[in-house]
């Protein structure tokens, strides 16, 4: 079984054993086939991504790795022997450690109760247990306070205290389910170095991304799944490059979409000045902002998360009450109007919550699909349900949403679908403003591509469009200006053509001089 | 074709019958694992219903052993006096009434994930506004009167609701609480009214409020059933109607299941409680009235009867739907009947609320365990061939018993 060689670019001290053998593995739900032969062969000393499409079967994958679900068919190997679990603790047991999207820890507690809660050794005192734990950060570079309580935490370092907790355990595989998705440039970099020093002790880490440059060089291999199956499992990444893992995962080559060079000179159709506004708690978020958006332009808004792009989009939507300024909507002044007269007036809103704000998880699609429109869908006093559906069939089909029945909770959609409704819905009604917070995160590449597409025409039909991304290469192809957000303030303008990333990195990071942050 | 992958976020875990940490003991042992089923009981709600009445029905037939009791004779006298003939069914209808208006009471709420639990006192506080007005302009003819009490009713349920509706709204204090609390409120109110102002003089030494004029008494229905009946059917309908064929459902729906998301769509949150919350407030309030119109010659603090309490039940196995809150009311009813008939058997009526409580009780897991089946699996990390996939065990059934145990055969 150990195939020398091969993996020559593999910088890991793995010897090539397998510590994970996944075989044949069939799991099926209500109406859905998650997996159906998908195999994953992790072996030792190497970080492994796992790639595939959204819905491709991925976290079905590795949730039956760590025994969140039981296979209906297939074989789980580990160390050579099979296994059975019942339940993640059989997984931990066997040395399989996971960290989920969400993570599940205890805001009240410290980091090291969180860390040692449910297996901390009884003949040591806490002393003893905190200095144990600080050593184990210590050893693989993860920055962590043990002695603080987890809720004071920012999501990377909750992330941290998610690994922690596995190696606790003496996890010798690691599953990362899109780890990156919360992080920052600069978390996400500490988190690859902390990843690598795993692989160098000789521990596997199973890494699920969407991101094909950071797989590139984070990872030694790769198994790439489609609808189900395993249809590549490459040994080694050296010599891949983005194009090729990305045309395994869908088929075909995906590139980044890019808006048409031409300048747009339509009239202002957003305007605000000296805009500000106030976080959840109270705090000022927003501090006198000005922003002009031209119809057919779209403005790219660049920043760290939490530096008040939330707040400005949901201040533009009319969600958050502005403390100073003015806003402007085809030149009608909309500051103190309600969302729904707003709406009305032509802005559409994809919100950063597809699914709990932008959407209502436990509501049927077609009661989603006329979140906008419901009311226009009246006769006599009543709903006219039968139009709503032709809405929602329309809204499904010119959008690509793939719904079951139009009749179930919208929740039971893939991510990229949701969206794909989520902004379908939005550009029902002609708007004449599209403010965008982060429509393509989490999404997979044909999904992105998908709303891409969609962004850049309604830049050609002349809406005016706000994208907040966090995604830089999406916006420096996107975006007409670029704005980047520090701290509540609009840092930087920048002409997207005549900056580099290190150079927006550096705004983003609120330095004015050195360049710091942008990797690559 | 939906997206695989979509459906695994409402799956979870196996629910585990045996602790991971005894496990090691029994290794070499089959255990029960309860494992989510993949498919969905068909109405799932309904049957749970029906299993909590067996359920119930069992308990009760313990207990009246253990009493000294024959079930047999005692469950044949509740069914014959409860459905058996139309004066039966009459009855019933006569207890389903205010059942039913309570339960539907509550549902209103419930369907915005609102909780009033004070139904008890807006039935209170409507029949003594119905009361009061009847009291001040007893010479109107009769369907005049009744309607006006009516409408006086359900205002004085609106009036308890006024508070909690806008403590809940504005400054976000549990509607669960203030509800409860003004039950106890109105209660007392009622008491002080039936020794004060309110006081029967021809009733020398004992409390008792003056009696209501003759005409306003609700028609007759058949039997003992009044009108009473048609307009509890009425109201459910128009209920559902409400909620799922208008505008105003669609946002009461939307503010209940996802409040950001109505936010968002321009929708008042605020508004959406007052409405929902006065509206629950007023049918309880409308119950109060009915029931004194219907079945009572003056009011007395006795009057509600626990029937806002029992609509909590009723709201809640009924899972907030209309067609819901008329079933249970219905058999909620009928037990009720059945309870009292039984007391010339020797036996206490109190057995309804027993049945009454388990079939709740019983409902309640029974809706939790139908989404599982039980496997039967042999403990981990035995390295032989276990591959056999779940052959689908527990075709339908309640999931305790109707599995047929499924080991992976092999010498243990």
């Amino acid at each position: 079984m150990s195939e020398p060689g091969g993996a020559a670019a593999s910088p890991g001290s793995g010897d090539g054993r397998v510590v994970v053998d996944l075989r044949g593995i069939r799991k099926e739900f209500p109406g859905v086939v998650a997996c159906d032969g998908a195999n994953l062969t992790v072996r030792a000393g190497t970080i492994h991504a796992l790639l595939g499409e959204n819905g491709a079967g991925k976290t079905s994958l590795v949730n039956v790795l760590g025994g969140v679900y039981l296979p209906d068919a297939g074989e789980i190997w580990v160390h050579g022997q099979q296994r059975q679990f019942h339940s993640p603790a059989d997984a931990i047991a066997a040395g399989i450690g996971m960290v989920h999207q969400e993570f599940r820890l205890v805001p009240t507690l410290t980091v090291f109760e969180n860390v040692v809660l449910g297996s901390a050794p009884r003949y040591l005192n806490m002393g003893q247990i905190i200095e144990r734990v600080a050593h184990l950060a210590a050893t693989y570079s993860l920055q962590t306070d043990p002695s603080r309580p987890v809720w004071q935490l920012s999501v990377g370092e909750r992330q941290r205290v998610e690994i922690l907790k596995a190696l606790w355990r003496d996890a010798d595989v690691l599953v990362m389910d899109e780890p990156t998705a919360v992080l920052t440039p600069a978390e996400a970099a500490d988190l690859g170095l902390t990843l690598r020093s795993m692989a160098d002790r000789g521990r596997s880490v199973v890494y699920i991304s969407h991101k094909l440059d950071e797989v590139l060089s984070v990872c030694d291999e790769a198994t790439v799944l489609r609808n189900g199956v395993t249809v590549a499992q490459p040994r080694s990444l050296a010599g891949i490059d983005r194009s090729d893992l990305a045309e395994m995962m869908v088929g075909e080559a995906a590139t980044q979409i890019q808006r048409p060079a031409e300048r747009p000179s339509g009239d202002i159709v957003l305007e605000l000045a000296g805009v500000s506004a106030l976080s959840d708690r109270g705090l000022p978020a927003l501090h006198s902002v000005d922003i002009d958006v031209r119809a057919g332009e779209i403005i790219g808004v660049a920043g760290v998360s939490g530096n008040g792009q939330r707040e400005l989009a949901e201040a533009i939507a009319g969600l958050r009450p502005t403390t100073a300024g003015t806003m402007l909507l085809a030149g009608v002044d909309i500051t103190g109007a309600s969302p729904r007269s707003r709406s009305r007036a032509g802005l559409a809103y994809v919100p950063e919550d597809r699914l709990g704000m932008g959407l209502a998880p436990a509501m049927s699609v077609v009661d989603n699909a006329v979140v906008r429109s419901y009311r226009s869908m009246q006769r006599r006093m009543m709903l006219d349900l039968r139009r709503c559906e032709e809405f929602c069939r329309r809204l499904v089909e010119r959008f690509d949403v793939q719904a079951g029945r139009i009749h179930e909770p919208v929740g039971a959609l893939s991510g990229g679908n949701l969206q794909r409704l989520l902004l379908g819905r939005e550009l029902t009604g002609e708007p004449k403003m599209l403010v965008a917070a982060q429509p393509t995160r989490g999404l997979d590449v044909a999904g992105i591509a998908a709303i891409q597409e969609q962004i850049v025409a309604q830049r050609a039909a002349g809406v005016g469009v706000l994208l907040i991304s966090e995604d830089l290469d999406e916006l420096l192809a996107l975006s007409d200006r670029l704005i980047v957000m520090y701290e509540g303030q609009v840092a930087a303008l920048m002409d997207p053509t005549q900056v580099t990333r290190a150079e927006v990195g550096a705004a983003m990071a609120g330095s004015t001089s050195t360049v710091s942050g942008g990797n690559s | 074709m939906t997206d695989p992958g979509a459906a695994p976020e409402p799956t979870h875990a196996p629910l585990h019958t045996v602790s991971r940490g005894r496990a090691r003991w029994h290794r070499g042992l089959v255990r029960p694992v309860l494992q989510r089923r993949a498919d969905v009981v068909p109405a799932a709600q309904a049957v749970a219903f029906v299993i909590g009445i067996v359920v119930a029905l069992i308990a009760g037939a313990l207990l009246l052993l253990a009493a000294g009791n024959d079930p047999a004779q005692v469950y044949g006298r509740m069914v014959d006096s409860s459905l058996g003939g139309i004066n039966s069914i009459s009855r019933t209808l006569l207890r389903a009434t205010p059942l039913a208006l309570a339960g539907l009471a509550v549902a209103v709420a419930g369907s915005m994930g609102l909780w009033n639990i004070g139904a008890e006192g807006q039935m209170m506080a409507g029949a003594s506004v119905a009361a009061g007005f009847a009291m001040s302009a007893g010479d109107l003819p009769g369907p005049l009167l009744i309607v006006m009490m009516l409408i006086a009713g359900a205002v004085g349920g609106v009036i308890l609701m006024v508070g909690p509706a806008l403590a809940r709204a504005y400054l976000g204090v549990s509607e669960i609480i203030t509800t409860l609390m003004l039950v106890e409120v109105s209660i007392r109110v009622v008491e002080w009214l039936e020794t004060g102002p309110w006081k029967d003089p021809e009733s020398q030494g004992f409390a008792l409020i003056e009696p209501l004029p003759d005409q306003a008494s609700l028609p007759g229905l058949f039997g003992r059933a009044h009108i009473g009946a048609l307009f509890a059917v009425a109201l459910l309908v128009a209920f559902w109607l409400a909620v799922s064929r208008t505008a105003w459902g669609y946002e009461l729906r939307m503010a209940g299941s996802s409040p950001a998301t109505a936010r968002y769509a321009g929708i008042s949150l605020q508004r959406k409680v007052l409405a929902a919350l006065l509206l629950s407030g007023g049918l309880a309030g409308l119950a109060g009235a009915i029931e004194l119109t219907g079945t009572a010659t003056r009011l007395d603090p006795g009057l509600s009867n626990g029937y806002g309490f029992a609509g909590i039940i009723v709201a809640a196995l009924a899972l907030m739907r209309p067609s819901g809150v008329a079933a249970v009311a219905f058999v909620f009813g009928a037990v009720q009947v059945g309870g009292q008939s039984i007391q010339t058997l020797g036996v206490t009526s109190s057995i309804a609320t027993i049945l009454q409580a388990m079939i709740l009780i019983g409902a309640l897991v029974a809706a939790v365990l139908l989404n599982y089946r039980v496997r039967w699996v042999r403990p981990v990390g035995h390295p032989a061939e276990e591959s056999a996939p779940p052959a689908g065990p527990a075709p339908g059934g309640a999931p305790p018993s109707g599995s047929s145990s499924n080991p992976e055969a092999s010498g243990v």
